[in-house]
């Protein structure tokens, strides 16, 4: 599960501030939020693709956090516990607003599509990696992962972001192993697909 | 992406023309789970009659004596109701209120409120870009004006209003 | 289509999620396997670029906005609490939910919001609607909200938008039913005579589309 981001020393602990906050400390709240926002903030706007929406999304997993707090445990860290909710506001918007792509949001279609090995993939007219410059390819990566589902969406962000184990992947989502790293290998593909003028050309 | 909607809509609307005059079942659509209903409107205010651009929409039951509630917050003398809409807020979805293309509204539900209201969390859209984003309680009688972009020598307004029944 | 274990050997192997004899064996594979080799190096640098270009921490756009906001609804929803529970034991719940010491504390946009419920004698009884916070993405555009009881009604003025270009021939439309469709997240409207006038979608960031455009 994702760490607590580190604390200087005499930065006030996650655990004193969940407590002030639990007892309707508003204060302490506001310092949990500048403290994470900007890491919550970032996976809605992975998952999102859209600065709007996951500007009110992580909002909205900060709000939900309050009203949880008094069922906030402490047998977790409180980042872990804010990622989940996190994640799941955002993998519930997802869900509802799925959006007609090309068939990008049928596992099944998509898998079919990108079937591996596939070498006739079209050579398309755009830069080669060499002439490519960091920015650009950052761009292109997030063009990539918006066109990608929401299932393929999330497990990317959860591994290449976040860094969570397979285990915690399935916990979180939540699904089999097997499943995860299903949607790994064919999410990989997917964006492979769309960015093959750059890795084709890279090795 | 675009030709493809379009295609859509041009097939949606073929089927639901040759539906007509047929019984309900064939066009029949799901019915969604709503929060209330509400009717916007379009509006445009305006000192110089001649800018009018003789739109003759009408105005809501619901709002009686509205171009003088709005000459009250405005200071305009001529005010148009160019285009309106009457929209179910839905519970599960949003809702969109499209009086024009120019100016829309995007609305959430966030359930009901107290004295018969409903908490809406809005979105003004231009175009492809949001104007505002407001989270407001809405009440039957007492509607939402909203000042929008100048336009010519007056201003668009959008009115929203929750529909009594 | 490659096999399951397949497919979960390549990944575990970009990952580094196997073990050291399950290293050697995958290797010794794409020693023998020039395509699959192939693709598990794109894969990997795939994998790489990901890592680099996707950030863990991004900075939050109208950062301060961002807290306030969520102040100001922690404090809508408590009063709204508040409000509930003095139904049954009068104005005193409320006033002693304001005494707590925190809620001294409290930003100036939530006071804002408590001072409209409060210092607006309309909403004692709070038949009104109400604008409880508004946020402009456009820092040159100010929103600002009022009741206003000639008028009876709420207010929001936007000063600071761009005008409508007067040679804009901005038209409107007639509404009277509408069906959405979830699995295209799309929403269908009819005129009064029932005939589909247009259709709203999102394009892939998002953002609505109206077909046809009219």
């Amino acid at each position: 599960m994702p760490a607590s981001a580190s604390t200087d020393p005499g930065e006030v602990s996650d655990l004193d501030l969940v407590k002030r906050s639990q007892a309707g400390d508003t204060r302490a709240f506001d310092v949990l939020v500048t403290r994470y926002r900007g890491r919550i903030y970032a996976m809605t706007y992975h998952l999102i693709q859209n600065e709007t929406e996951a500007w009110d999304l992580a909002q909205e997993a900060f709000i939900k956090a309050w009203r949880a707090l008094p069922t906030f445990k402490h047998d977790a860290g409180f980042y872990t516990w804010l990622y989940r909710i996190a994640h799941n506001v955002s993998y519930d918007w997802l869900r509802k607003k799925k959006i007609q792509g090309d068939g990008e949001f049928d596992d099944e279609r998509t898998e079919h599509r990108v079937a591996v090995g596939a070498e006739a993939t079209p050579k398309g007219d755009l830069a080669p990696d060499a002439a490519m410059t960091n920015a650009e390819l950052g761009q292109r990566i997030q063009q990539a992962i918006a066109k990608l589902s929401p299932e393929h969406r999330q497990v990317i962000v959860l591994r290449e972001v976040e860094g969570l184990a397979y285990e915690e992947i399935a916990a979180l989502i939540p699904c089999s192993l097997g499943t995860v790293m299903s949607r790994l290998f064919y999410a990989r593909k997917k964006l492979q697909e769309q960015l093959h003028d750059v890795y084709e050309t890279s090795i | 992406m675009k030709p493809i909607l379009t295609a859509l809509f041009l097939v949606i609307c073929t089927a639901l023309a040759s539906a007509q005059g047929e019984p309900p079942s064939v066009v029949s659509s799901v019915k969604h789970a709503t929060e209330g209903h509400v009717w916007g409107a379009l509006i445009f205010a305006t000192n110089d009659a001649t800018q009018l651009t003789g739109a003759k929409e009408p105005i809501h039951a619901d709002l009686p004596r509205l171009n003088e509630r709005l000459a009250k917050v405005f200071p305009f003398k001529h005010f148009e109701i160019l285009g309106q809409h009457r929209q179910d807020i839905f519970r599960e979805y949003e809702s969109w209120v499209v009086p024009s293309r120019d100016l829309f509204m995007k609305i959430d539900s966030k359930g009901p409120a107290d004295k018969g209201g409903v908490n809406l969390h809005l979105q003004v859209w231009r175009e492809q870009q949001v104007l505002v984003k407001s989270d407001a309680v809405l009440r039957k009688d007492s509607p939402l004006f909203i000042g929008g972009p100048p336009w010519k020598e007056g201003r668009l307004i959008f009115v929203l209003c929750l529909e009594r029944k | 289509m490659k096999p399951p274990s397949e497919e979960h050997d390549l990944i575990r192997w970009i990952d580094g999620e196997m073990n050291e004899t399950e290293i050697a064996t995958f290797e010794e594979r794409l020693k023998q396997d020039p395509v699959l080799a192939k693709e598990a190096r794109q894969m990997r640098e795939l994998s790489t670029s990901l890592r680099t270009h996707l950030p863990a921490e991004m900075r939050v756009p109208h950062a301060d906005y961002f807290n306030t906001q969520i102040e100001v609804r922690i404090t809508q929803m408590a009063l709204d609490e508040a409000r509930a529970k003095q139904a049954s034991p009068g104005l005193g719940a409320m006033f002693q939910w304001l005494r707590q010491p925190w809620f001294a504390l409290a930003g100036t946009a939530a006071l804002a919001v408590l001072g409209f419920f409060l210092l607006n004698p309309a909403t004692g009884d709070a038949s009104e609607s109400m604008i409880i916070s508004s946020y402009t993405p456009n820092t040159h555009v100010q929103a600002r909200t009022y009741h206003d009881s000639a008028a009876d009604a709420t207010v929001l003025i936007l000063d600071g938008l761009d005008a409508v270009p007067a040679e804009r021939k901005v038209s409107g439309i007639n509404i009277q039913r509408s069906e959405v469709e979830p699995e295209l997240a799309s929403t269908t409207m009819f005129d009064s005579h029932g005939t589909p006038v247009l259709m709203i979608s999102r394009d892939a960031l998002g953002n609505p589309m109206i077909t046809p455009r009219g």
